[in-house]
């Protein structure tokens, strides 16, 4: 295969005109939706259902129903926590460090992969909030002087988490609004006066965006500041949900390299779960000129580069445990490995580490069947890595007559289900009401927007 | 835009050769003054001037292989700067061999007491054969990466042959991986197990963004320094900087971000076996160290670089690379000196320790120069070149 690398791949593909372009992105807008949309939405509204109802047995029976006990006080409910604040932080990077590292290639994936970084934090936040078993009591997380001198832990991680999850969720909405308000501009502009609530809401949500000079100075100027401020939130998010566990003394996490290794984990789910969306969102708006296998391939090699980080972590750390010579850890290594949860550590670990190695070869990497499968299967080895750093340390601690083997309850598998119920209710939702791509950014990175050496007028 | 200039191939000035030599000998006569009073430090002195430059060469050599691997072009105008950095690696696997010669002084684990069960038990692991058997091989993969590299990069200038970038690009691929192995192993031979009862799993990643830290800032230093004087190529402009600029703020980041993680999760659990080392610079003159630490390497550089003009600035690029070298140097005598007297209360930052390090950076001088005489300072056959020169933020 020969690739000129004296010039740089073209973004957009199909020489499709500016004019084209908006049309494309605005068309789902545009229209009513299909039969198959809302047989897809009815399919994720049931999911959402059986979820909510496993919720309200749970509200009116307690958390007994779900399998949590002694030893293994956290369980589902966490594991989900971190998996979803985990995809949420692929949008953040692909939006904010991509944008600060002068990435062109973000443009088309941007939106879809923040919207996500939402929808994925609101399901995450679901998880604390009712493993508390007492959610209408939620207001106490945040620390106000109140009559019963009744106040937080400052120094528990779970309550760092509160404030750090809050603010990542605040800053994203807004990095991403802002994102939209040429966008809505665009939308107003072509929506006939005929149609008077479409036409004031995106009036009301342009915020009186004229796309002049002075419009664009603001917006990159505020655009360049958010990304600023949401790249350490991203980090320090994941960063604290790995301090939940690694602040404590049970071997398993007790260890130093979790910060960097939560965040690299978190990056490679959060991939692998917007490819596998990207991959049905292209092929149904016929958006493959747009978000072309260049970015695919790109966001492939993301995945390999941070599966590797993930799989030298576990490396470091069964390394370290045996090197440390302390026995707690020595054992806890060795019975994740080979102990009752053995099933559990061999499914992370195939679908973590072995099965990305495919991505080694450009003609995987471009292929949209076996990508479709190595994420998929990323998605699962990613929820099984919490599952087993969770459960297994757990289940076996300091004192043997205290072990004991954790279960799963239906109550629990449908909770589960209930959140990619939420998760992707509100993908469809959103895929229908607003643009999927920015019109705005990926019209500037379109063949002949930009002057350029080769082929420029200059 | 397309930006135009011309490369034209001028040696350095044979003042730069006469620093280096200057350095180098004031450098080792103060260095075996050093060894004639005080033995064991002059070694513990060695090792730190010998990390020194290893991370710098072992950055450089990750920043080459990430230019192939991603494809980037902005950095190409200024590759040939990082592979002379990286032709330090093969002169330094013959520095390291002193170092064979005092294991004894250095490391603690070749003489375990024989009731101490937790050294006896890391054993198959830290002995002096497999120890020096690591050496040798980790230096054997740096060296055939950066003789592989080096060689078809160098290859190009004449024939302008694009299969050499996807050679690179395949070899580069290949030798990241390698190098996490390879990086983390050297930090646990030559820094973490100065400490052998010690453990912690970030470290690797510790050492790999000091080094990153420490390379970048070099590269920085020179490519401004030579721009200046005209040695490189003339298309380049202030926006080039902007990369550099910003990955520097980015990697004293990583490496705060690093730091702190290592330390609070061990100060927050408070177990003894791991917060001993903590202690150990705490004890003493050691505060002064490991406070100015947070200080010079990350407090002082963020603030330098934070603003968006500083990132493209010449001057300012100037002196928070060269202040971040400085404060290198000091982030490896935090994690080098404390284990040479176990009597906290020794004086700290003894003048002649000052001799290794100068050797060491006047030997690196002399080998840059010596390499910018023999080698065209730009890729000039490199396809990517014209379009890092086109690069504008």
């Amino acid at each position: 295969m020969n690739i000129d690398y004296s010039k740089e791949l073209p973004l957009v593909e199909g020489r499709m005109s500016i004019a084209e372009i908006e049309d494309l992105i605005a068309k789902p807008m545009d229209q009513k939706p299909d039969k198959k949309y809302y047989i897809a939405l009815s399919i994720t509204l049931s999911l959402l259902g059986l979820g909510a109802a496993m919720l309200a047995l749970s509200f009116y029976y307690g958390t007994g129903l779900w399998g949590n006990n002694q030893p293994v006080g956290w369980a589902f409910p966490i594991v989900n926590f971190v998996f979803w604040v985990g995809i949420g932080h692929a949008g953040t990077l692909i939006s904010a460090i991509l944008f600060l590292l002068r990435q062109k290639w973000r443009t088309a994936i941007a939106r879809f992969a923040e919207a996500m970084t939402i929808f994925a934090v609101i399901c995450a936040l679901v998880f604390p909030v009712i493993h508390t078993g007492r959610p209408w009591l939620a207001g106490y997380l945040m620390p106000y002087p109140n009559q019963h001198s009744l106040w937080v832990n400052f120094t528990s991680p779970l309550l760092w988490d509160v404030f750090a999850v809050s603010t990542y969720f605040t800053v994203s909405l807004v990095f991403w609004y802002v994102g939209l308000i040429p966008d809505f501009a665009s939308l107003r502009d072509r929506t006939k006066e005929s149609s008077k609530i479409k036409k004031f809401v995106y009036s009301l949500f342009s915020l009186g965006w004229r796309h002049s000079h002075r419009n664009w100075q603001h917006y990159e100027k505020a655009y360049m500041l958010l990304a600023g401020f949401a790249t350490p939130l991203v980090l320090s998010v994941h960063t604290i949900v790995s301090f939940d566990f690694a602040v404590s003394i049970i071997p398993g996490w007790h260890t130093t390299i979790f910060p960097p290794y939560f965040v690299a984990g978190a990056i490679f789910s959060g991939f692998a779960m917007v490819v596998t969306v990207l991959i049905f969102v292209r092929k149904i708006f016929n958006m493959e000129n747009l978000i072309t296998v260049d970015h695919l391939d790109k966001m492939n090699r993301v995945i390999l580069a941070t599966g590797m980080m993930v799989g030298y972590a576990y490396a470091m750390e069964f390394f370290i445990a045996w090197y440390s010579g302390v026995q707690f850890e020595q054992f806890a290594f060795i019975n994740r490995m080979f102990g009752p949860y053995a099933w559990a550590y061999w499914i992370m670990v195939s679908c973590n580490v072995i099965f990305p190695q495919l991505f080694w070869f450009r003609k995987f990497r471009r292929s949209i069947p076996v990508m479709l499968i190595v994420v998929i299967f990323v998605n699962v080895g990613m929820w099984f890595e919490r599952f087993v750093i969770t459960v297994t340390s757990l289940h076996r601690d300091f004192l043997p007559s205290s072990w004991g083997y954790y279960k799963p309850t239906l109550v629990d598998g449908g909770i589960l289900l209930g959140s990619f119920g939420l998760f992707f209710t509100l993908v469809l939702l959103f895929a229908k009401t607003l643009p999927v791509i920015s019109i705005a950014e990926v019209k500037a990175v379109a063949p002949g927007a930009q002057p350029s050496h080769h082929g420029g007028e200059h | 835009m397309a930006s135009s200039g011309t490369y034209t191939k001028k040696e350095l000035p044979q003042s730069v050769m006469r620093l280096g030599i200057i350095l180098l000998v004031s450098g080792l006569v103060i260095g075996l003054a050093t060894f004639a009073l005080d033995s064991k430090r002059a070694v513990f002195n060695y090792l730190l001037s010998f990390v020194f430059l290893l991370t710098i060469g072992l950055g450089s050599l990750f920043l080459i292989a990430l230019e192939y691997v991603s494809n980037a072009a902005w950095s190409t105008p200024f590759r040939r700067v990082a592979e002379f950095f990286s032709s330090y690696l093969p002169v330094l696997l013959f520095v390291a061999l002193p170092l064979f010669l005092f294991l004894v002084d250095l490391f603690h684990l070749t003489h375990p007491a024989p009731d101490d069960k937790i050294l006896t038990g890391k054993l198959p692991y830290l002995n002096i054969p497999f120890f020096i058997i690591r050496v040798i091989a980790c230096f054997a993969i740096w060296i055939i990466y950066y003789l592989y590299a080096v060689r078809n990069s160098r290859k190009q200038d004449e024939t302008k042959d694009q299969t050499l970038t996807r050679k690179n690009l395949v070899a580069s691929a290949i030798f990241i991986p390698l190098f996490a192995i390879t990086a983390t192993i050297a930090s646990v031979d030559w820094l973490m197990s100065l400490e052998p009862h010690w453990f912690s799993t970030i470290f690797g990643v510790y050492f790999f963004s000091g080094s990153v830290v420490a390379s970048l800032a070099a590269i920085t230093y020179t490519v401004v320094k030579l721009r200046e004087k005209g040695y490189l190529h003339t298309g380049v402009v202030n926006d080039h900087y902007y990369s550099f600029g910003s990955l520097l703020f980015g990697f004293v980041n990583f490496w705060a971000y690093i730091a702190f993680s290592q330390f609070m999760l061990y100060w927050y659990a408070n177990l003894p076996e791991e917060t001993f080392w903590f202690i150990n610079r705490w004890a003493g003159y050691w505060p002064v160290i490991s406070i100015g630490l947070i200080i010079v390497h990350f407090i002082v550089p963020y603030a330098i670089l934070l603003p968006q003009p500083a990132k493209m600035d010449p001057k300012r690029l100037k002196f928070a690379s060269l202040w971040l070298l400085f404060a290198h140097l000091i982030d490896l005598y935090w994690l080098i000196m404390p284990q040479y007297h176990s009597d906290k209360n020794h004086p700290l930052l003894y003048i002649l320790e000052i001799g290794f390090p100068m050797a060491i950076i006047g030997a690196a001088i002399i080998i840059f120069y010596l390499n910018f005489k023999k080698h065209n300072a730009v890729p000039v056959g490199d396809p990517k070149l014209q379009r890092g020169l086109d690069y504008r933020v």
